[in-house]
């Protein structure tokens, strides 16, 4: 809804919203048009100096390149996983009535543990049963890490799940499966949807779990850590610009059509 | 219908019930039990002897100057986070047109999920001594040198934490606005109240659950930070997160456990107190039927 101001205080607000954006925005895409500068000292590029030097050079690095697969094949069970267990917490928050809120915290609260304590703990109790870190232990990290976030997004698709619509197909005798199947599922698709892109941008982007559960094969965040701090070179921007600007699309286009779907 | 209920419900539950105990509540628990085991030099690990020996290191080295200067930075970040997005969900709820307020939620869901390492790196560039910052200053003649404390400081390092957390801060605040009938506004504004007037005596009582919540988030997130402080702190910097990686390094496995398990109590009865006091929960619960 929309309320009418005076033109100083819409000023105001609008001047405190654009100056967070800025904030939250402006480095990044800075660093972005960075890497688009074939100079090797860091600078705005000139439209004319335009280039993907850095980008090219990006397949050569082996570390790199297998460091990205192995984020990729993590990401991608995590995301798997982590959807088909917030839509099992997010049915069985639907059903439940009187202990909802202790439902909801329990699944909500490993977002708050701390990524260095998570990570530190499971990793200290996997060594002591003798678990090797392989990327197997990187997933048990970042599926606790992603699901809260998408039991959020599943439960918000929720809304669109009226409960007179399953009353009336149990009262013509649909059973919960097939309410499930026939009406819920289609509903809440583009939650699912959401849920599974921001699932995998988590654990592709998750540094400090992974850094203490990683095997001998790193993740892409371990290794962009360790070039970050032996000293910048232009591969490291390139390869930050590329992995920013994949996930600002993915988010962009998941929640556009998540948010005109709901309206 | 009513019968079959609850056998579902705790069928549904199960799955993530149990990977929520085996990969959060029961190595969280095990670091909390050996937080009290002391420390044996034969296995290089700890044995089940009963020590507070880690909860003593914790007095030592300065180390509780550690916690108290992170409480600071959580409580400093959370304010200023909360203060920019306060002005940021009134515009995007009651200013903003439709169109407009979609394509600005967007904004504000992306950081979520884009890389935390990246975006703090990324202010190295802008605040380094030949930053855009510096630079900038330099040619519209407000300083002559660069400004050294820019990066590498606890100046860096809070405009880090407030770039990486803000939308902890505005979302909350954005569904307890969702929450405000919006005729108490008008009718306000019908009995001639101004903006700051109908904003002080209305919007902020009304919402204070996502005040608080905004708050809560902000402050636990910079709790358990480290990459911020690791990218943009300088010689010497610390955060809880990084100390526990460094007691780590060395080895002591009962600091490590004590300091988690000290953090792990102030996160836990925040976000729980915050819940009996706001209804955290009832924030986002309202979503569905």
């Amino acid at each position: 809804m929309m309320i009418r101001e005076g033109l100083s205080n819409r000023i105001l607000l609008w001047a405190i919203t654009i100056a967070g954006l800025i904030v939250i925005y402006a480095p990044p895409l800075y660093l972005l048009a960075v890497s688009f500068n074939p100079a090797l000292q860091p600078g705005l590029p000139r439209l004319s100096d335009l280039s993907v030097t850095w980008y090219a050079a990006l397949p050569n690095d082996r570390a790199l390149v297998g460091a990205l697969q192995q984020s990729l094949m993590i990401a991608t069970i995590t995301a798997v996983l982590a959807t088909g267990m917030s839509l099992m917490a997010a049915l069985a928050y639907f059903e439940l009535r009187a202990q909802r809120t202790a439902w909801f915290l329990t699944v909500i609260l490993p977002m708050f543990v701390p990524g260095v304590i998570q990570g530190l703990a499971l990793s200290a109790v996997f060594t002591r049963s003798g678990i090797k870190a392989s990327s197997l232990t990187v997933i048990a990290g970042h599926l606790l890490w992603a699901m809260p976030f998408a039991f959020i997004v599943i439960l918000t698709s929720f809304a669109a799940v009226r409960r007179s619509y399953l009353t009336a197909a149990a009262d013509l005798g649909a059973t919960w499966w097939r309410q499930f199947v026939d009406i819920t599922l289609p509903l809440i698709r583009p939650g699912l949807i959401s849920a599974f892109i921001f699932s995998f941008l988590l654990s592709l982007n998750e540094f400090t779990r992974a850094f203490y559960l990683a095997g001998r094969q790193n993740t892409l965040p371990v290794v962009l850590f360790g070039k970050m701090n032996s000293g910048a070179s232009p591969v490291i921007y390139a390869m930050s610009g590329a992995i920013f600007l994949v996930s600002v699309a993915c988010v962009a286009l998941a929640s556009l059509h998540f948010m005109l779907r709901r309206n | 219908m009513t019968g079959s209920r609850l056998p579902i419900s705790s069928a549904l539950m199960t799955p993530p019930l149990l990977s929520i105990l085996a990969f959060g509540l029961a190595p969280l628990t095990i670091v909390v039990v050996w937080s009290f085991w002391s420390w044996d030099p034969s296995t290089y690990w700890i044995k089940p002897d009963l020590s507070l020996a880690g909860y003593a290191g914790i007095l030592e080295a300065g180390r509780w100057t550690v916690i108290v200067s992170t409480l600071v930075k959580a409580f400093a970040t959370a304010l200023l986070c909360l203060l920019i997005a306060y002005p940021t969900a009134y515009a995007v709820h009651f200013l903003a047109g439709r169109r407009l307020s979609i394509i600005l939620l967007a904004l504000i869901t992306i950081p979520f999920f884009t890389s935390y390492l990246i975006r703090s790196f990324s202010w190295r560039l802008v605040l380094g001594r030949t930053g855009v910052l510096n630079s900038w200053l330099q040619d519209i003649g407000i300083i002559n040198a660069p400004l050294d404390w820019l990066l590498f400081s606890n100046f860096a390092v809070v405009v880090g934490l407030v770039a990486s957390y803000l939308p902890f801060a505005t979302f909350p605040l954005l569904l307890s606005m969702r929450r405000v009938d919006p005729t108490f506004l008008a009718a306000a504004q019908d009995l001639g109240a101004g903006f700051w007037k109908s904003l002080t005596s209305i919007l902020l009582p009304l919402t204070m659950s996502g005040i608080f919540a905004g708050f809560l988030f902000v402050f636990v997130m910079v709790v358990g930070s480290s990459t911020e402080v690791q990218m943009l702190g300088g010689a010497g910097a610390s955060i809880v997160s990084v100390m526990i990686n460094d007691v780590m390094r060395v080895a002591n496995y009962p600091l490590a456990f004590a300091i988690s398990t000290i953090v792990l109590i102030v996160i836990f009865g925040l976000v729980l107190i915050g819940n009996r006091m706001f209804g955290l929960a009832s924030l986002f619960e309202d979503q569905s039927p």
